[in-house]
């Protein structure tokens, strides 16, 4: 059978910017792994495809090594075509005859197609193809879980990881540990691989959770992991006061306290300063304390403004902030709770808390939002951010920012406004 | 109407904080006036917001004096239809 994962353009997507604003939604993390890692893994294929919106699509084509909004992937054999949103533990895989999921709202959540009735179903796009299948196959009313906001994957992370750790069926220490160490808790919840190195004076305290620390990572000397933990590959922690639940991808650098928080990759939190319950993209590097609040002093419930006009209220008391990629904090930024950072966005620091949204592309400075340096300069910086862990700009990456410096114009250019106001005002 | 260099002129001094006589088609706008990185980006939107145009951020910025500043703008306004006092 082949899996067709599916990241459709509209809404629902964009529940998760700006993390989704230059990648499918299938890569966001939540535990050890990413969210279609975890529905390959229950399907049990590894022949799969994808559909996603087009303007990133070369992008994704390049880092993942199999078909990307290509039609033919949509005959030749069973498909199982699913919606990135489905969580993988609630997904009861179809076999046998063909069917089509929908939610109550219509919309199709899966659509399972044997080969057999592939000629039953016609569609030049995977949006046409879907229709088509709805229309021809038998309805299947489901409630399948979804994930609808980036919070809720920081919320799962913690309990996720401990699931997906039983799940590996690792533990024991490959790698090197070095003396004196402490290891709280059972050895049986600690994995450490091989070519990872633990300095001397680390604690890695399995007590409250499993820690799983990949290959090639380093832990410098006064760290404290707490589990549940996971450390992606080749990342470094540098006397890092790593509070229970983080979920960090490969190739990061984090310093300072860390809590219940979910690094994509590549990102740099180098130095001091608190980052709780927060979701930070790929290729961001938070300047020397930078901070973020994760818990309003009323301990009501957190809002979030995903676009800059509306607000959701999250129903958790702990939400930190959403960060783009590319983005880079000065020292001593403060972040509110529950704010929205967008992606390639150049954040200064005011002495005081921030707004609670800044558009992608941003270049925040003295308390306004400007045009900056402008894209040229961002572009510069992200291709020797990216050359600096062996990853190449291409050219496609230049052609999907700047689809998304379009697709971000319109909340930018009414705080640059604001700003111009703010500016005018002052001078 | 107060020619552009008049007008590039008051909005330096302003942004920069000089007097408009101690400025000169010549001033380079971080060696002569001290202009920091910040002030720069301010500089470019107070002439977008002075004249009501669109600069190109990168073109803009790569400007170093105030009468590369005067022909940057001027030549922007012809091409936006902005009428200027040249």
């Amino acid at each position: 059978m082949r899996l067709i994962l599916v990241d459709k353009p509209g809404a629902h997507r964009q529940n998760f910017h700006p993390l989704t604003l230059s990648r499918p939604l299938w890569e966001l993390r939540c535990g050890m792994t990413s969210l279609g890692e975890r529905l390959r893994a229950k399907v049990g294929t590894s022949d799969v495809a994808y559909f996603l919106p087009e303007y990133m699509a070369e992008v994704y084509r390049a880092k993942a090594g199999r078909p990307v909004n290509d039609p033919a992937s949509l005959a030749g054999a069973d498909i199982l075509i699913v919606d990135a949103r489905v969580k993988a533990d609630g997904f009861k895989v179809p076999a046998g005859r063909s069917e089509v999921g929908v939610d109550e709202q219509g919309e199709v959540l899966y659509a399972f197609v044997t080969a057999g009735d592939l000629k039953k179903v016609q569609g030049k796009d995977i949006a046409a193809f879907l229709e088509s299948a709805k229309a021809a196959l038998p309805n299947v009313r489901c409630e399948l879980p979804t994930w609808n906001y980036t919070w809720d994957l920081i919320l799962a992370s913690p309990h996720q990881i401990a699931a997906d750790f039983a799940v590996a069926g690792r533990s024991g220490i490959e790698g090197t540990v070095e003396e004196p160490n402490a290891i709280r808790g059972s050895r049986k919840d600690v994995y450490i691989a091989k070519g990872a190195k633990i300095h001397p004076m680390v604690v890695i305290d399995a007590e409250s959770g499993p820690i799983y620390i990949e290959e090639d990572v380093e832990v410098h000397p006064f760290t404290r992991i707490e589990g549940p933990c996971y450390v992606g590959r080749k990342s470094i922690l540098l006397g890092a006061k790593c509070r229970e639940g983080n979920s960090i991808g490969p190739w990061c650098r984090i310093g300072g306290e860390v809590e219940e928080s979910i690094i994509q990759g590549y990102s740099n939190k180098y130095h001091d300063g608190f980052l709780g319950h927060a979701y930070v993209g790929e290729w961001v590097n938070l300047g020397a304390l930078t901070t973020n609040s994760d818990l309003k002093n009323d301990y009501t419930t957190v809002s979030v403004m995903l676009d800059g006009k509306h607000t959701i209220d999250t129903g958790s008391t702990k939400v930190g902030c959403l960060i783009g990629d590319h983005t880079k904090t000065s020292v001593g930024v403060f972040f509110n709770t529950g704010s929205v950072v967008g992606a390639m966005a150049i954040i200064m620091a005011t002495g005081k808390p921030l707004p609670k949204f800044i558009p992608s592309f941003a270049w925040f400075v003295e308390g306004v939002v400007t045009k900056g340096f402008g894209r040229k300069s961002l572009y510069e910086t992200a291709a020797t951010a990216m050359s600096r862990r062996k990853c190449r700009w291409a050219e496609a990456d230049r052609s999907m920012w700047e689809a998304i410096f379009e697709m971000t114009a319109g909340p930018r250019d009414e705080a640059v406004k604001k700003g111009r106001k703010a500016m005018m005002s002052k001078s | 109407m107060a020619t552009v260099e008049e007008r590039v002129k008051a909005v330096t001094a302003r942004v920069l904080r000089f007097d408009p006589k101690d400025i000169q088609p010549e001033s380079s706008f971080t060696e002569d006036l001290g202009a920091e990185s910040v002030q720069s980006i301010e500089l470019v939107a107070m002439f977008e917001e002075e004249f009501g145009i669109e600069m190109d951020e990168d073109a803009a910025l790569s400007v170093t004096t105030v009468g590369g500043a005067v022909e940057f703008i001027t030549n922007v306004c012809k091409a936006q239809g902005v009428a200027v006092e040249e």
